[in-house]
């Protein structure tokens, strides 16, 4: 501490990360004196899954384009979205990136940073076999496509449900009947989550609401008060522990492999991972409320950076090594992602994956998430609420009336569209 | 008791014997002139540029769409949006704590300790090495080494389980979290302190300290009476410098609880920071870096008078 340096930085984070965002490596593909083409593509990915099949996506790629370097950049999950709106200002940035389109999408399609896709979209021979919420636009442009989707689901010990002899929960009610008749067996944990103060405790929490026909838009302060009510149980009884209060989705998964946990709520990101446990797993869908079962969509969207030399070269890359057919199944194969393309639908690869099937029925059930420039400080809210109940910081009353002003006046700061 | 020579007691003041003539003064400046071009246009670009940008930021309605263009004037209203914020008030209170067990740590264990390592020996040398190690340690690195060392299941709640004490929530309970955070902080600040306390306590003429303990003076008396009023310069720095660190107390905190659980460690950076990057609101954003870097200009300038007098003397 204290290094010369602390002196001015003290005054706070933004100078110091403004001045970051000057020198965070992101040089932009080009050629070089022998004819080699670098492409850099900016990332976030952790599980060990999505960095393999990131590696054989792009050695996918190399077999038919020997003359270009793929250089992948891992920046963390929370950086990426800052990093790239730096690169407005240092005019240079990735060549592609995959980036949280849920959260970030209306942020850096208005600031500039990706290009517009319009036109490679429009001439894509390939553009009809994906559905509509793959295409992302802001003012009739495209500047994202989804080669997968991401959903949330119920992940089980299928060994310490059968000791227990509980089936696996298919509604909310037998979800909660399952927790208690395990919490006195497994003290603090029984259920691994998230419930960090985060878009991704959110993204977790919300669809206790949405199976009940609530979403970002029509839920109440009541609504809220309720599901935050069922959560306070779980950290009171034990099943939750407390510190899922600061947990991210990572830890969350970790804490579930470690075998303690008779059930976790995660994605199917983590499949692969999954099917190298120590234990038996088993996948369901969320617990589904009154309203059935429903999550909302997740994944990243792949775009191109707006200051990328060679964009063509770039669309040819999401083309070949994200969109086809062939890479398409390899990234399934390699992390459980889920392809977006409906021609893959009754593929064999995954039509016999059991594992995936609650993954893949939830996509065509999902939730609509709010598309407004706001729609992060809005997840937010709902983040740090669910966290400050679990911790015991707030009471569910208190944290939902927090929560619903921040959340009304983000949407209405954000045009107030949803 | 004999009172010391004051100039033989300012740490770093030794080798100032006596004062150069004027006119070789100004020489020396018009030769030192062009020496100091790099790095005062390095400060201007590194340091001014983005504070002024963020002070900028501050009085504008700044968004994701208008980050690169224009950014339209808005007077006050996000520093009034700030002040009037529930969330604000919070964070600065948490600084507050956090500053507070920084100042209480550093000063109280870093004098035993810098009392304890101004014997020169083997010993010493191997803890002074170790502590420079520490200090040397990037936060992000031992903020994520104490995360794992304080999580539920991680080795201080196992030890605190061998000798029949529960499990602690260290991180997630609202009541210990920011200690918790403020205590790794103050663990990461301390061999700093430590590193300048045990100077000036080196500094201090070892003639003074007989002379006082031939007036009759104990180790207490000599502590309090001679060796505190002694340090004082190199205290008052240190002060200053501590109150600095922790108002720039985001690594520690973005490691270990994301501001977490809820907001209980989200402090002043961490608020702005997320403001301006998770949340897009750059106005915001700025209005807390700027209210924040106010702050510490409020408080260091008692330490730039206090250099100057000293200067004078």
């Amino acid at each position: 501490m204290l290094r010369p340096r602390a002196q001015a930085a003290g005054a706070a984070a933004i100078g110091m990360l403004v001045l970051s965002a000057c020198g965070d490596g992101s040089d932009t593909g080009s050629g070089s004196a022998d004819g080699q083409q670098t492409l850099t593509v900016w990332t976030y990915y952790t599980a060990g899954g999505q960095n393999d099949a990131l590696e054989q996506q792009n050695a996918l790629w190399a077999e038919s384009h020997p003359d270009v370097t793929i250089e992948t950049v891992q920046i963390p999950f929370e950086q990426l979205p800052s990093k790239l709106l730096a690169t407005a200002t240092t005019q240079d940035g990735p060549d592609v990136v995959l980036d949280n389109v849920v959260v970030d999408f209306p942020t850096l399609a208005s600031s500039g940073v990706l290009a517009d896709l319009t036109g490679y979209w429009d001439g894509y021979a390939d553009k009809d076999l994906f559905p509509d919420s793959a295409v992302w636009s802001y003012e009739d442009k495209v500047y994202n496509v989804m080669s997968y989707t991401n959903l949330l689901g119920l992940y089980y010990n299928a060994d310490m449900l059968e000791e227990a002899g509980i089936e696996p929960p298919e509604t909310m009610e037998e979800f909660q009947a399952a927790l208690e008749q395990l919490a006195p067996d497994n003290e603090g944990s029984v259920l691994a989550e998230s419930g960090a103060p985060t878009v991704e405790g959110a993204w977790m929490f919300m669809p206790h609401l949405l199976g009940q026909g609530k979403d970002y838009c029509t839920m109440t302060e009541a609504d809220l008060t309720t599901n935050l009510q069922t959560v306070q149980g779980w950290s009171q009884d034990g099943v939750i522990p407390r510190e899922t209060a600061t947990w991210d989705q990572a830890d969350a998964w970790q804490a579930f492999m470690s075998g303690d946990y008779p059930f976790g709520i995660n994605g199917n990101w983590n499949l692969a991972d999954a099917r190298g446990a120590d234990f038996t797993i088993g996948t369901t869908r969320f617990p589904a409320g009154p309203e059935g079962s429903h999550v909302f969509p997740g994944g990243e969207a792949i775009g191109i950076g707006a200051f990328a030399e060679d964009k063509d070269l770039a669309w040819q890359y999401v083309e070949e090594a994200w969109m086809s057919q062939e890479a398409s199944l390899i990234n399934f194969e390699a992390s459980g992602q889920i392809p977006t393309r409906s021609d893959l639908a009754d593929d064999e690869t995954i039509t016999s994956d059991e594992l995936v099937q609650p993954f893949v029925e939830a996509a065509s059930e999902t939730g609509a998430w709010p598309l407004n420039q706001e729609t992060a400080a809005m997840q937010t809210a709902v983040g740090e609420a669910h966290s400050a109940v679990i911790s015991g910081q707030s009471e569910p009353a208190d944290a939902a009336r927090t929560a619903i002003e921040a959340v009304t006046a983000a949407r209405e700061d954000g045009g107030g569209s949803c | 008791m004999t009172a010391p020579p004051e100039t033989t007691v300012r740490p770093g003041a030794e080798g100032s014997v006596e004062s150069p003539a004027p006119g070789r003064w100004r020489r020396s400046r018009v030769h030192l002139g062009p020496y100091l071009v790099p790095a005062a246009v390095v400060c201007a670009l590194l340091c001014v540029y983005p504070l002024v940008q963020m002070g900028r930021m501050a009085f504008s309605d700044v968004g994701p769409a208008n980050l690169i263009g224009e950014w339209t004037f808005s007077g006050t209203e996000n520093i009034r949006e700030v002040l009037g914020s529930d969330g604000f008030w919070e964070a600065t209170r948490a600084t507050g704590v956090f500053t507070a067990v920084l100042l209480v740590v550093d000063l109280t264990i870093g004098y035993v300790a810098a009392q304890a390592l101004a014997r020169r020996g083997r010993l010493s040398s191997i803890v002074l090495s170790l502590m420079v190690f520490v200090w040397a340690l990037p936060p992000l690195v031992s903020g994520s080494v104490w995360k794992f060392l304080l999580a539920g299941d991680g080795a201080i709640n196992a030890v605190l389980q061998l000798v029949g004490i529960g499990r602690v929530d260290w991180l997630s309970d609202p009541s210990l979290a920011l200690w918790a955070v403020s205590g790794v902080a103050a663990w990461a600040s301390l061999p700093f302190a430590i590193l300048i306390i045990r100077g000036g306590l080196l500094s201090i003429p070892t003639e003074v300290l007989e002379a006082a303990s031939i007036d009759g003076a104990g180790p207490i008396r000599r502590a309090v009476s001679v060796v505190l009023p002694l340090l004082r310069p190199t205290l008052m720095v240190l002060v200053i410098l501590i109150v600095l660190y922790a108002f720039r107390s985001f690594d520690f905190v973005y490691v270990m609880t994301s501001g977490g659980p809820g907001t209980v460690t989200t402090t002043l950076p961490f608020l702005a920071y997320r403001e301006a990057f998770t949340t897009y609101s750059f106005g915001t954003g700025g209005a807390i870096a700027s209210l924040s870097m106010l702050a510490v200009v409020v408080l260091a300038i008692p330490y730039v008078l206090g250099v100057r007098k000293e200067e004078g003397q």
